[in-house]
């Protein structure tokens, strides 16, 4: 088996899944992209018609054998199928229940709240120094409709006021869940897990656009240094090459259409 | 038969589907409970005490509360034993989850979209107006006392339901290019995939003959023939109480067979 693992500064879903795959201890080529310049589609990734339309937007992409699989969370299960000693999913059955159910709550309610605010504060201004032609001639090889709709709106800086309420709300909801969630452990299902991870991955980089979600929450202040400090997230984090790669990110998941 | 397995489920479809249908090919016994959603049973006292979500499906195991349809398949294939729901491989079983999600979060809310606007917000609609506002103020999720405003007054914009209708459109394209590709959805053997999709999929040829059907996709009506055929299918279905849905599967199965 031959892996690559196509990825962005380490924040967000690339920050997720470069941890995971250290944690796993498993070995892939790694290859940096710049996922905020659209650079997935640049043809270099031979991606297929799940990494057009991944769920998750524009997230890292590895490759197996020839064929690109994506979504943070599904990699990480990946990683611990590979490596089942590796501690990224609970062993008992009612646990990993809970931690699916509780990654699906991150990634369907706070994931989208969160890459709208991050993409309208970092990835707008980005995309908006690209002269018209050179934007268009990024996305024009995305397949997927609405993702490529997603990066017009994100150049445009467009986010509805109920979006944007929306998704601040999200961002104090998820940073109240974890906290409520740390009352009686020190990780989110007591064991360190992918959980962690994807929590982390998204929630931390809001800190810097939605301070008042972190207030009063010691708990959570402890876990983001906590998780910070794991070594499979130092790791991963030293390998940022710009100076705050907070700001690097790219148009995520849609913010949910229906219920 | 007694079991310390309790499913909280509706009609045998969608997400009360998932966990049912994998159960019974597990051949784990479980006690059922008819929650009835045009009822509104899902958000009284009673159903709140067991899953504080108030959403349909959520089983018991012992004193323990499961909810989320899909984590709850991959929890009965995990806790129970049986015939392997899942793949051996590594990547099919990553597959089987991509597929999941997308049927999830992308194009089973459109075919729910559709379905909401045309049948379950008219029926509902006709009951009084004060019951229905009661109603929709019990909903314990946000997202969900939105999404049931939207259908109960019928909300949806013309733009989200064409947006709806072009993904199921797409959506049935992709199918038939996955199933043509291997004999189950995202891997060779039927898998959580399989039954995720057949339990939003099965109406789809009495729904849309003109778009799904043995000419335009021949993989697809295979794929749902053979889903059709399989026994614990069968056996879900004698827990339907509303002949509207049962109806629309029943020809299927008898064909199948």
């Amino acid at each position: 088996m031959t892996m690559t693992l196509y990825h962005g500064e380490p924040v967000g879903p690339s920050l997720t899944v470069l941890a995971a795959l250290f944690e796993s201890g498993l070995e892939t080529d790694l290859v940096r992209i710049d996922l905020g310049l659209a650079e997935r589609h640049g043809g270099a990734i031979p991606l297929g018609f799940e990494a057009n339309y991944s769920v998750e937007g524009e997230g890292p992409v590895l490759v197996v054998d020839g064929e690109a699989l994506v979504d943070s969370v599904f990699i990480g299960c990946l990683f611990d199928d590979l490596a089942p000693e590796c501690g990224l999913r609970p062993t008992d059955p009612y646990a990993r229940w809970e931690m699916m159910a509780w990654c699906r709550w991150m990634i369907e309610r706070l994931a989208p709240g969160a890459a709208a605010l991050a993409n309208l504060a970092w990835t707008t201004p980005r995309l908006a120094a690209l002269d018209d032609a050179s934007f268009a001639a990024r996305i024009a090889p995305i397949e997927a409709d609405d993702l490529r709709a997603r990066w017009a709106q994100t150049r445009a800086g467009i986010l509805s006021d109920d979006h944007r309420a929306a998704s601040e709300a999200r961002v104090h909801e998820a940073a109240k869940k974890i906290d409520d969630r740390l009352a009686d452990r020190q990780w989110i299902m007591g064991e360190f897990s992918l959980a962690d991870l994807e929590s982390y991955a998204w929630l931390a980089p809001m800190r810097a656009l939605l301070p008042a979600a972190f207030e009063d929450k010691p708990r959570l202040a402890v876990w983001l240094a906590r998780v910070a400090g794991r070594p499979s997230v130092v790791r991963a984090a030293e390998l940022a090459r710009s100076a705050d790669p907070v700001g690097s990110f790219a148009p995520g998941p849609e913010i949910n259409r229906w219920g | 038969m007694t079991s310390d397995v309790t499913l909280y489920h509706w009609e045998p479809n969608a997400n009360s589907g998932k966990p049912m249908l994998t159960m019974v090919e597990k051949g784990l016994s479980f006690n059922s409970h008819y929650i009835d959603l045009l009822a509104f049973d899902q958000h009284k006292p009673e159903y709140l005490a067991i899953n504080p979500m108030g959403t349909i499906p959520a089983m018991t195991h012992g004193g323990r509360l499961l909810n989320e349809s899909t984590a709850m398949m991959e929890y009965v294939e995990e806790a129970f034993p049986g015939p392997a729901m899942m793949p051996e491989d590594a990547v099919d079983r990553w597959r089987v989850r991509w597929w999941m999600k997308f049927l999830d979060q992308w194009l089973c809310p459109s075919f729910s979209m559709i379905g909401w606007s045309l049948f379950i917000g008219p029926q509902v609609r006709e009951r009084d107006p004060e019951e229905l506002k009661a109603a929709i103020e019990r909903i314990p999720l946000p997202e969900r006392r939105i999404a049931w405003r939207k259908a109960i007054y019928g909300l949806f914009s013309e733009e989200e339901l064409a947006e709806s209708r072009r993904r199921v459109d797409f959506g049935i394209g992709k199918l038939e290019e996955a199933l043509a590709k291997r004999e189950y959805l995202g891997s060779s053997q039927y898998t959580l995939a399989d039954i995720n999709l057949f339990n939003s999929a099965y109406g789809l040829p009495s729904m849309q003959p003109d778009d799904v059907n043995d000419e335009k996709t021949p993989n697809l009506m295979r794929w749902l023939r053979a889903v059709a055929r399989r026994p614990a299918v069968r056996e879900t279905w004698t827990y339907s109480r509303v002949p509207r849905f049962a109806e629309r599967i029943l020809p299927l199965i008898e064909e199948a067979a």
